[in-house]
């Protein structure tokens, strides 16, 4: 392909990008500088803003609180995940049922998906999951004003709506393990746990990791879900570092637009270190194609 | 893909203990649908109670009240006018790109590539709060279009990226045998390569456009009354009273029953963007 050709190609692409994600990256990063309101140019105050981020304490707790979830959620959905996965792939003519069925906590809009589920624990509407945590424990949970309880339920949502996609990405992993050296794992006497997790495991650990950075970067951006389920979020200790930021540099005006671009930022740097072994992989194969 | 023939090795099949668990996962799954469809069939006085109400005259009110009482069908409106839109834009926009980084060699495709993985990944508020600003000084605030085009912009880099590899998998002595015969290079695209990647750019365009319906982030900042979608008007009307409630309900019933169809439907397409290992925006 010629040169010029190939910009002709990518040209109208490329240019949609750098007007409506480089421009807007390019005044997130330097509102992170300013002092600055919606529709008025900003002062610049150097690294005043990042400074208050680092001495925040309600950030502080944004980011324990985000943290821990996405350990937590990353580590139920890659166990979880890969049973699931197992078990489907040893389906016969349910396999489409089941997948199907799978595929429907993807397909709803996260924060539809998080309002059918809060009404499962709302002891005040008559949840039928909160009915039947009490009725077993013979103890009644306050899933909206308790801080852990909370912490559970939206942990609970986050799993429900992720684990389609962990599943399904680890059925396709598990499909392409090759036959004859599962046929020789049998042959060597390998029980089903031990060719799980001494051949199959290890053969697929590329897909595994690709679940678990997708999980965890999804995870760390997590927004939609907390707006039916935690609407005490801030009282409870329970924002996330985006509903933070929503709720500073957004809501009732957005008088924090420098610190919450900051903030933004220091986002995207975690991203960025955490992407770069991926962003390697990727130039590796490039060059090599 | 599975060979029968071949199936006896692994023993297959779960086992009763493996049938129920496995059954107990996808009623788990099913569970907060089956509970909102009930809600939203009992008579608003009863539809939230405690204890729940389980026997009663099951009624579709609730959906005539969502229509009358709400401006929920504008709601809808939105939501698929600006999915559509946006879908098609971003097919329009995304195949020739993603067809020449699957051709040409250098460097360029490279950093490309290696940007579009960057912005697909990144916080959205960074993109979206700034978009905020400059659609109201240019006064497209609330507008269908500003939401569209947000999401064309946001979504562009998964677009690529997975028809990208759609492309990769198409060898390229197909294009050199093309150019022998005389076609131009936009010949090639739109009658060798578009035909023959039919499916792809099916998988392509389904999951552009469920991104752009569930998006809410994007739309709760970029719109408010006017151009509002489905899932805004879900959030605006919790918190509020028991009727509004069960009006949330019955939108959240009204978009999922059509999208879980789908999902079985086009289960196959779903499956292969999945997959081919590039998915979520």
């Amino acid at each position: 392909m010629r040169r010029r050709e190939f910009y002709g190609l990518v040209g109208p692409s490329v240019a949609v990008m750098v007007g409506l994600l480089v421009v807007p990256l390019y005044l997130t990063v330097k509102w992170s500088f300013q002092e600055v309101d919606y529709g008025s140019p900003g002062q610049f105050v150097g690294l005043d803003n990042y400074a208050q981020a680092f001495t925040d304490p309600r950030f502080g707790r944004a980011l324990v609180f985000t943290a821990g979830l996405t350990v937590v959620v990353t580590a139920v959905l890659l166990g979880a995940g890969y049973v699931l996965a197992a078990a489907v792939n040893r389906l016969g003519r349910m396999r489409p049922v089941v997948l199907g069925i799978l595929l429907i906590s993807y397909v709803i809009p996260n924060v539809v998906g998080a309002t059918m589920f809060s009404w499962l624990f709302d002891q005040n509407f008559g949840g039928v999951v909160n009915l039947a945590f009490s009725w077993l424990t013979g103890e009644e949970v306050l899933w909206y004003v308790e801080t852990w309880p909370n912490r559970i339920m939206v942990a609970l949502n986050v799993i429900w709506s992720m684990l389609p996609f962990a599943t399904l990405i680890l059925l396709a992993g598990l499909q392409g393990v090759p036959r004859d050296v599962l046929e020789a794992a049998q042959l060597d006497g390998a029980g089903p746990i031990r060719t799980h997790w001494s051949i199959i495991v290890p053969s697929i650990r590329g897909v595994i990791g690709f679940v678990g950075l997708i999980s965890i970067m999804d995870i760390l951006r997590v927004f939609d879900n907390l707006v039916p389920l935690s609407p005490q979020a801030v009282q409870l200790g329970n924002e996330s570092v985006m509903l933070y930021i929503f709720n500073i540099a957004f809501r009732d005006g957005g008088q924090d637009l420098g610190l919450g671009s900051a903030l933004s930022v220091l986002t995207i740097v975690v991203i960025l270190v955490m992407l770069y072994p991926f962003l390697r992989d990727v130039v590796r194969e490039a060059r090599q194609a | 893909m599975r060979a029968p023939a071949r199936r006896p090795l692994a023993r297959t099949g779960l086992g009763p203990i493996g049938t129920v668990l496995l059954t107990l996962v996808c009623l788990l799954m099913l569970l907060p649908v089956i509970w909102t469809v009930l809600s939203v069939t009992k008579p608003t006085s009863v539809a939230f109670v405690n204890p729940p109400v389980l026997t009663y005259s099951p009624t579709l009110e609730v959906f005539a009240d969502l229509w009358q009482s709400t401006y929920f069908y504008r709601y809808l409106l939105n939501t698929f006018v600006v999915a559509v839109v946006s879908t098609l834009v971003a097919l329009v926009l995304g195949i020739p790109a993603a067809y020449a980084l699957s051709r040409f060699p250098g460097w360029v495709s490279i950093a490309l590539l290696l940007l579009a993985l960057v912005f697909r990944s990144l916080p959205r508020f960074a993109i979206v709060l700034p978009m905020y600003d400059i659609s109201r000084s240019l006064g497209i605030y609330d507008t269908r279009f500003v939401l569209a085009m947000a999401l064309v912009a946001i979504n562009q880099p998964f677009t690529i990226w997975l028809l990208r590899n759609f492309f990769a998998a198409i060898p390229r002595e197909l294009d050199e045998a093309a150019m022998l015969d005389g076609c131009r290079r936009h010949q090639i695209l739109t009658r060798i390569m578009v035909p023959l990647l039919g499916p792809g750019i099916l998988t392509a365009a389904i999951f552009v456009f469920f991104f752009a319906f569930q998006e809410y982030l994007t739309a709760v900042v970029l719109t408010n009354t006017e151009a509002g979608t489905v899932p805004v008007f879900v959030a605006t009307q919790l918190g509020q009273t028991l009727p509004m409630l069960q009006q949330a309900g019955a939108a959240a019933v009204l978009l999922t029953l059509p999208v879980m169809l789908f999902a079985f439907v086009a289960q196959r397409y779903l499956v292969a963007g999945l997959s081919s290992g590039s998915v979520r925006g």
